[in-house]
């Protein structure tokens, strides 16, 4: 084919030209370390990279939402730590006041005066706050104080039951906080099944003593009286008055009806009766009031003093339930400071994947760009001296 | 004798005619669109004598213009569609820039916002979280107004280009009107073609070809005329047409070309393709527009979103939540022709329905149509049109006004102008509506294992929302509401009155209650904050269908020009291969020339010689 001689000047201009527009190109790879620096130059992977980049400030908030809630579940679980500490010393006074025989009034009073440090303490905990000035227990009521007295004496809950839920996964919610109902509010009694309570009129000394459920299916909820017919015989009736078991009295054997059982201690004297209900649910705060003001009130008779200790066990057993309704709460906040954790390590395992994919788009791989930019000099010099030479040739030069 | 001295004559005025042919070849090396010439030389009629027929020198024929008609024919075409992919790609190439920077894109602009308002979730009582929202919030709005305004630009720009595009196509047009009837009175004065003028014009054809696809079409007379479009003549001998540009049918903001003709201008738009032209109006309909009204839909989409949810909510200040966004509304365009006073009110019911086309509303027959206006697929459309039962389709709501003719129509474009109108509503803090206006409590003495798992409000306008109601459950699978009634309660189903709905988990027991009522001083509910940053994840699908669209449709368009170009450069060689000029040739050919000038030049003094030597013998 032959060839002009403006298409050979202008081809091999072209050529040069596109050869530094190449190496251009090149160089500014290298000098920025991106392959794509404009999204024309690549627009497919520049979508791909806004996606990862979005991805990326999107796991960012993630990781904050999970700190926020971290840092309130570690309050949570510090309040807990504390309140459970507190429900062991409780726990402590309980028993020194039931175990010792020989306690006056006086003594008493002490440990009831005790109690009621105790129960201000445990109000305190349960009225903390995390660092935004919010109440931990409120509920979404979260600037409002929760627990407080009101003018009769007892602590009334002044939150919801509302909990907050944070975003801590694109698929997942975790609540940063319990509320105080449920932290001390919503407590079983009892042994969480039922409940004995001797009658205020009682006039023998029976004390209550254990409870246990033999067999939770046999249960039948309801409220069940047990009626001394004479000291020795004794009748339990149903809310219907139907009777459900009679039997034969012997003090500190164990009572057992509809799969439960109990032991009564002491002489009875007819027609005193107890009442077996089922478990009801009672704060932390009326149960330590009772507990104070049953130490507190002077006890002479027997009968008295038997109503005391079957108010010290029935409390005993509402301590531990308390102890282990807040550690069943610790438990729970602790399943989720783990799963946290475990969130962290999937949200850092994501990211890397993450700035892998997006660096494999975006950057450079040096080792291929430096032999490109190589070659492309070599071409480019090889393209300008040949045109050099090969554009002085002319057959004029031989024409004289 | 006398033969000789005009046969040698001859060959000098030849070679002379060759050597200026050379002459101008080389002096024309260099000049665009100059085609190669060529002397034809022809041996005279020679002369019959007894012994023979003797020669009598050379004549030259004509002066050839090396040119192939297929060749520039592809040239011309190659150039077009490279014109139309070149500007197509070029400004593709700066949407492209726009939607997928990934530090100033829309992607990460909401993605600020998202976090922003999950920034109020973690603490939805601070104050500085929430006025953090609602700068991001305005940082989003000013966003979409930038990418808008920067599209808007682009339209005002093609507006200017297409006017000098048709002021180009208009000049050149001319000329070549004029250099036909130079050609043909060329050609018809010595029969022989005047290459120089022929070049001129073919410089001139490939000029408009670049602007707009041109079909050429030669005369016997030499001169050649030029129809674009579907055939309509932009040139015709020696007369050419003129091309205006105009606004379009619905006086909208975008310019359309049309044929200047005394009894009215006729739009052609529509029939142009290839070249720079063909590339704009290409890039207009199928890049621009779709890219305005989807970046308009986007902004509909998350103030629709973003406003329902936070509607739904509870402010700090326990009044409930207003409309985050104002984002502006259709814009109805009526058809120039339309009868006086007719009017349409359209309004987006559902902006998750809009489909980011433009419709046209037409009115024949006696009955209104709904079509898209670029691809003319009809739209049902349900209701009568009337205030009371507007007409809705995709997402709009069509009222007619006054009374139609037939063949009044209407351009709706339902999101062009949303991002224009959009605003932040809130400015104060307090007003985010973070929270829920109700809230749920598990009465103390359940003992059942029912759980709240979740509270929903499905109908925040009802007026009955915050009314406390208590739901008591009388035996595990039905419930009474506020002492009354007796409902079923399907395990894991929710229990929806005054407009919100209860999820409860686990097996209520008799006589278990569960309260729902007013959130006052929820102050620490975020619940709806954290709905509304849920919500928007739609909308950030929407952004990357945009971006991905945007980026693909450049991708195409850069590949489809590089080939474009790769094939005009082919062609444009081979015509080159033809026509150009090759100074080592026409070296070549003025040494051959000079040397034949030269032996004629000998041949001349050797007639002198022989006529000296017969004078000398005849002298003495």
């Amino acid at each position: 084919m032959r060839i002009s001689t403006s298409a050979f000047n202008a081809a091999a201009i072209s050529d040069m030209e596109q050869a530094q527009t190449t190496l251009s190109k090149t160089q500014n790879q290298l000098a920025t370390g991106k392959r794509v620096n404009s999204p024309a130059d690549d627009p497919v992977a520049a979508v791909k990279i806004q996606e990862y980049e979005r991805a990326k400030q999107e796991s960012t908030q993630f990781g904050q939402n999970a700190d926020a809630a971290r840092n309130r579940l570690s309050l949570e679980a510090q309040a807990l730590t504390d309140a459970t500490n507190v429900m062991q010393q409780i726990r402590e006074l309980t028993v020194s006041a039931a175990n010792s025989a020989t306690l006056t009034d006086v003594d008493r009073q002490s440990i009831a005066a005790q109690v009621d440090g105790l129960r201000q303490s445990m109000l305190d905990i349960a009225n903390r706050k995390d660092s935004n000035g919010e109440y931990l227990f409120a509920g979404f009521s979260s600037q409002t104080q929760p627990f407080a007295r009101n003018s009769s004496g007892s602590v009334q809950y002044a939150g919801d039951q509302g909990v907050r839920q944070l975003q801590i996964s694109s698929s997942q919610t975790m609540a940063d906080s319990d509320s105080g109902f449920g932290v001390f509010m919503n407590i079983q009694n009892g042994n969480g099944i039922f409940t004995v309570q001797p009658a205020p009129g009682n006039a023998g000394d029976v004390v209550v003593g254990t409870t246990a459920v033999l067999n939770q299916a046999a249960w039948v909820p309801g409220n069940y009286i047990l009626k001394f017919s004479t000291p020795s015989n004794y009748t339990i009736v149903d809310a219907s008055n139907a009777v459900v078991a009679t039997g034969t009295y012997t003090a500190g054997s164990a009572i057992s009806f509809n799969g439960v059982q109990f032991n009564l201690n002491g002489t009875p004297v007819a027609n005193d009766s107890f009442a077996i209900a089922p478990a009801g649910k009672q704060d932390v705060f009326s149960m330590l009031d009772a507990l104070s003001s049953a130490l507190s009130t002077p006890v002479t008779t027997a009968t008295q003093r038997a109503a005391l200790a079957s108010t010290i066990g029935m409390t005993l057993s509402q301590v531990d339930q308390t102890i282990d309704h807040l550690t069943t709460t610790s438990a729970s906040v602790g399943t989720r400071l783990n799963v946290l954790d475990t969130i962290d390590g999937a949200r850092s395992d994501a990211d890397l994947q993450r700035a892998t994919s997006l660096s494999r788009l975006q950057d450079v791989d040096y080792a291929t760009a430096i032999s490109n930019m190589n070659q492309q000099l070599v071409a480019l010099q090889a393209a300008q001296a040949s045109y050099a030479r090969i554009s002085q040739l002319s057959l004029f030069d031989y024409v004289s | 004798m006398a033969d000789i001295l005009s046969t040698g004559l001859s060959g000098l005025l030849a070679f002379q005619r060759g050597l200026d042919t050379t002459s101008h070849n080389i002096a024309n090396v260099s000049t665009p669109g100059y085609s190669r010439q060529t002397v034809e030389l022809d041996t005279r009629q020679p002369e019959a004598y007894g012994n023979g027929w003797i020669g009598r020198g050379v004549d030259v024929a004509s002066v050839r213009r090396n040119y192939n008609e297929v060749l520039a024919l592809q040239v011309r075409n190659s150039s077009s569609a490279f014109s139309q992919l070149d500007s197509f790609a070029a400004r593709a190439e700066s949407i492209s820039n726009l939607f997928s920077d990934s530090n100033t894109g829309l992607s990460a602009t909401l993605q600020n916002f998202i976090n922003a308002v999950q920034g109020v979730a973690n603490a939805p009582t601070s104050l500085a979280s929430r006025q953090v929202m609602l700068s991001q919030a305005q940082s989003l709005v000013d966003r979409l107004k930038a990418n808008a305004s920067q599209l808007d630009q682009m339209s005002t720009g093609i507006n200017a280009d297409l006017d000098n595009e048709v002021t180009a196509i208009n000049s050149d047009a001319m000329a070549i009107a004029s250099l036909n009837t130079q050609i043909a009175a060329g050609i018809s004065q010595t029969g022989q073609p005047p290459n120089d003028l022929l070049d001129k014009r073919d410089t001139l054809l490939n000029d408009l070809a670049s602007h707009v696809g041109v079909n050429v079409v030669a005369q016997t007379d030499g001169t050649v005329s030029v129809f674009i479009g579907t055939g309509e003549p932009l040139v015709l001998s020696g007369t050419a047409a003129k091309l205006t540009t105009q606004r379009d049918g619905y006086n909208s903001n975008e310019l359309g070309i049309a044929f200047t003709n005394p009894a009215g201008n006729v739009d052609v738009s529509s029939n142009l393709t290839g070249g720079t032209i063909g590339g704009l109006l290409q890039f207009r309909s199928q890049m621009l527009d779709p890219a305005i009204n989807q970046l308009g839909k986007i902004a509909a989409t998350v103030a629709q979103i973003v406003n329902a949810q936070h509607q739904a909510g509870t402010a700090l200040n326990g009044s409930p939540g207003q409309a985050l966004f104002a984002v502006g509304g259709a814009t109805v365009l009526p058809a120039t022709g339309n009868a006086v006073g007719g009017s349409l009110t359209v309004t987006t019911t559902n902006a998750t329905q809009l489909t980011g086309k433009d419709y046209v509303l037409e009115y024949t027959a006696g009955a209104w149509s709904l079509r898209q206006s670029d691809t003319g697929t009809s739209v049902a459309l349900a209701g009568a049109g009337t205030l009371a039962s507007p007409f809705t389709a995709d997402g709009l709501a069509i009222v007619v006004n006054g009374t139609p003719a037939a063949g009044d129509h209407y351009l709706i474009r339902p999101t062009s102008a949303a991002v224009q109108g959009m605003s932040v509503l809130v400015t104060d803090p307090n007003a985010i509506a973070a929270a829920s206006p109700v809230r749920a409590a598990a009465g103390l003495a359940n003992s059942g294992g029912a759980a709240i798992a979740s509270l929903q409000v499905t109908n925040s306008a009802n007026p009955a929302l915050q009314t406390a109601t208590t739901i008591q459950f009388t035996g595990a699978t039905t419930y009474t509401i506020n002492g009354s009634g007796s409902y079923t309660y399907t395990p894991g189903a929710p229990i929806a009155v005054n407009g919100w709905s209860l999820t409860l988990s686990g097996t209520p027991a008799t006589g278990d209650q569960f309260s729902v009522g007013s959130n006052a001083n929820g102050s620490g509910d975020n619940s709806n904050a954290l709905a509304i940053a849920n919500a928007l994840g739609a909308a950030n699908g929407q952004i990357g269908a945009l971006a991905g669209q945007v980026g693909v449709q450049t991708s195409q368009a850069q590949s489809g020009r590089d080939a474009q170009s790769a094939i005009h450069d082919e062609s444009v060689a081979a015509l080159d291969s033809v026509s150009g000029v090759n100074l080592d040739e026409e070296a070549a050919s003025m040494l051959q020339y000079q040397q034949a000038y030269q032996a004629a030049a000998q041949v001349i003094r050797i007639t002198q010689t022989m006529f000296q030597s017969l004078l000398d013998a005849t002298r003495s």
